[in-house]
């Protein structure tokens, strides 16, 4: 199998159905697509320019043979355009919708078959394509208007969904985090989710992969690919049809409970694959993934001024198996003596509304060795806190080298307390839970399959 | 596994065109592939009870059906037979059972933890083998792992341990760990059986499980039509 870089970091693209009109696809694209870095050429025979830009009447006519060529023209047509292609592109995204998925199924073989013919990869059909922001790529026929991009960033998101692969990237856009490629492989008739693990796997620019799957053809290679990736970098897939069971009349036992997802399901958790359960899960797990680098224990210590949202984060701990082990006798001791009676110096530790900055930092001090990973939970309402405490927890975590995620409940300085911490590479949730579920993903990294 | 595949090999050509098998025909093959099945011996319909006999009481006489019919639901069982005279009587009566192709008479297993371990072939990743403790922990709480087959020891070990049920193996209120040993070959036949590609499903329900060994209680196998993988 060769690199997908033709499709993923091209050169030059060609655009089949190029349009000036940005109330259609292909303008909207065509708009896309003159950010891109590479050459790009429209391709329209209705058209001589567009904006300045010669446009092309047929791939035919390109002076050179593209990397990557992005069909946007009804169903139907493709076989034909896609026979123009000989020795013209390395690689085709097939947008165009109506292949397989609305059972014409013979189309979307003949396309495979030409494909292979040609020595042309493809990508689809019925797909968004790609959204790579370091090669400034991007096929999403969704003006930036309409769907906000994320930045650059080491998150690679891939979905099988076009609308999924659309939501993540809105959300991680708006929550301000960044992402190294962006792919949607819709009917996945040659480049699968496998070819594009194997393909992240040596991505320099991906550190966390986050991946929307339905279904799978072959799940040998699906596994087989997975695991590999899973080796290199954090992998989370949320895995959608987990409905379907193993009701089918069967002769035994095993075939009668072999759903679809429930095989699934157990050899992911064989083979060391992160499954989550859902949509947040999957955003809240790759952004602690994204920032921070997983610690192989799993006790942590919950830090808050709050005691109620320490109590309910503990109660999620419980949920997911994480360890709120109680502080040593001496640590407690210690701290007891430094901070006036009323706080807790139990775990959850509950500085009260009476914390200051500082108290959260000596207090991460002194218990920094005995846990593998931190809560910080703060109420910004009160008014020892200030926005110094993101810098004093920023060096506190980049010294410790442990995970460390925050909950900040509502008030006047927590968007920008919030943003301090994001910038300092520590990841805030919308609710303790959340929270706890992020930190989760960081724990017990290091102890494989079978957990 | 080679050696699994070659026996299999030479067991499905020495039953023809059969699609499934009678119980006593998979045991052999199992008792052939190293794993333990209760002594018992094969009353062919219309034949006399064999007597005397080398078995031990109490013993357990099965009605031996073809096809897919479950013996339990039409009382093809008959349970803790204690002497020559009660064996009569059962195997009399099993034999009444129209389609029976005959009797299968066998010692009763003593109680150990009883486990399913079973092979089907799914149709995203092929052979696959699922492991789960019996009764209550399968029908109920569908406490079962599965693995691609084939498996090696290692991967057969994590497949046991991927199931809740699993702490029950290691010793569980006092009671003495199984043997993991014999365990782990038995799911390792069944993972080699189909993973083999000429298996469509097999069922060892139950597996007893003892200190000291491992024996399959009752057993269901079905060729695969189309020899594919």
């Amino acid at each position: 199998m060769n690199s997908l870089d033709c499709l993923f970091k091209p050169r030059s693209i060609a655009l089949i159905g190029a349009s000036a009109d940005e109330k259609r696809l292909g303008g909207v694209v065509s708009r896309n697509l003159r950010a891109f870095r590479g050459k790009f050429y429209p391709v329209n025979p209705n058209y001589t320019e567009i904006d300045e830009v010669p446009v092309y009447a047929s791939i035919r006519d390109l002076p050179e043979t593209v990397d990557l060529s992005v069909i946007l023209r009804p169903a139907p047509e493709v076989p034909e355009l896609l026979a123009a292609h000989a020795g013209k592109a390395r690689c085709a995204i097939i947008v165009s919708a109506g292949f397989a998925e609305t059972g014409c199924e013979s189309l979307q073989q003949e396309v495979v078959r030409l494909g292979r013919e040609l020595g042309i990869r493809l990508l689809g059909p019925n797909c968004l394509g790609v959204f790579a922001p370091y090669q400034r790529l991007d096929t999403l026929f969704l003006p930036r208007e309409r769907l906000k991009r994320p930045k650059k960033g080491n998150v690679a998101v891939v979905s099988q969904s076009g609308a999924l692969l659309l939501c993540l990237l809105e959300t991680l856009a708006v929550s301000g985090r960044g992402v190294s490629l962006g792919v949607n492989y819709g009917n996945a008739a040659d480049i699968d989710g496998a070819d594009i693990y194997d393909y992240l796997a040596e991505d320099l620019e991906t550190g966390v992969v986050i991946s929307y799957l339905e279904s799978m053809a072959d799940g040998r290679r699906f596994v087989a690919a997975a695991e590999k990736l899973a080796q290199r970098k954090p992998l989370l897939i949320l895995k959608a049809g987990k409905g379907e069971s193993g009701q089918r009349a069967a002769y035994s036992h095993t075939g009668r409970l072999a759903g679809k997802y429930e095989v699934f399901s157990s050899i992911m958790r064989q083979s060391g694959i992160r499954e989550v359960r859902d949509l947040d899960e999957l955003l809240d797990a790759g952004h602690a993934l994204a920032r921070q680098r997983p610690s192989r224990g799993n006790r942590i210590c919950i830090v808050t001024n709050a005691g109620g949202l320490g109590v309910l984060a503990a109660d999620e701990c419980a949920r997911h198996g994480i360890e709120i082990t109680p502080l040593p006798e001496a640590i407690r001791q210690r701290l007891h003596n430094c901070f006036p009676p009323f706080y807790s110096v139990a775990n959850p530790i509950d500085l009260t509304g009476q914390v200051k900055d500082d108290e959260y930092l000596a207090t991460l001090n002194e218990i920094q060795d005995e846990y593998d990973g931190f809560l910080v939970i703060a109420h910004t309402g009160v008014v020892g806190l200030t926005l110094r405490l993101a810098e004093l927890l920023t060096v506190f975590r980049a010294a410790s080298g442990k995970p460390l995620v925050a909950y900040l409940a509502p008030g006047g300085i927590t968007d920008q307390l919030a943003k301090r911490l994001e910038k300092g590479e520590i990841p805030v949730y919308p609710s303790p839970e959340r929270a706890v579920r992020g930190l989760s993903s960081l724990m017990n990294y290091g102890q494989g399959p079978c957990k | 596994m080679q050696v699994t595949t070659e026996k299999l090999r030479r067991f499905l050509a020495a039953h023809g065109n059969s699609q499934t098998f009678l119980e006593q025909e998979v045991k052999g093959l199992l008792r052939e592939l190293g794993i333990a099945v209760p002594s018992g011996v094969f009353i062919p319909a219309g034949e006399p009870v064999p007597s005397p006999h080398s078995l031990l009481f109490p013993l357990v006489a099965k009605a031996a059906l073809p096809g897919v019919a479950s013996k339990n639901d039409i009382g093809g069982v008959r349970l803790g037979i204690r002497d020559a005279a009660e064996l009569s009587v059962a195997v009399a009566e099993l034999e009444k059972i129209p389609v029976a192709a005959g009797v299968l008479v066998e010692e009763m297993a003593r109680p150990g933890v009883e486990v399913i371990v079973g092979g089907a072939v799914d149709p995203q990743f092929g052979p696959i083998v699922m492991f789960g403790l019996g009764g209550l922990f399968v029908e109920l709480f569908r406490d079962v792992a599965f693995a691609m087959a084939p498996l090696d020891r290692r991967a057969a070990r994590r497949l046991v341990e991927a199931t809740k049920g699993a702490v029950v193996l290691r010793g569980y209120r006092g009671k003495p760990p199984v043997d993991m040993e014999s365990l782990l070959s038995v799911v390792v036949a069944v993972s080699e059986l189909i993973g083999s590609g000429f298996i469509e499903e097999i069922d060892l329900n139950p597996v007893e499980l003892y200190p000291d060994g491992a024996l399959v209680v009752d057993a269901k196998m079905k060729r695969r039509s189309q020899e594919s993988w």
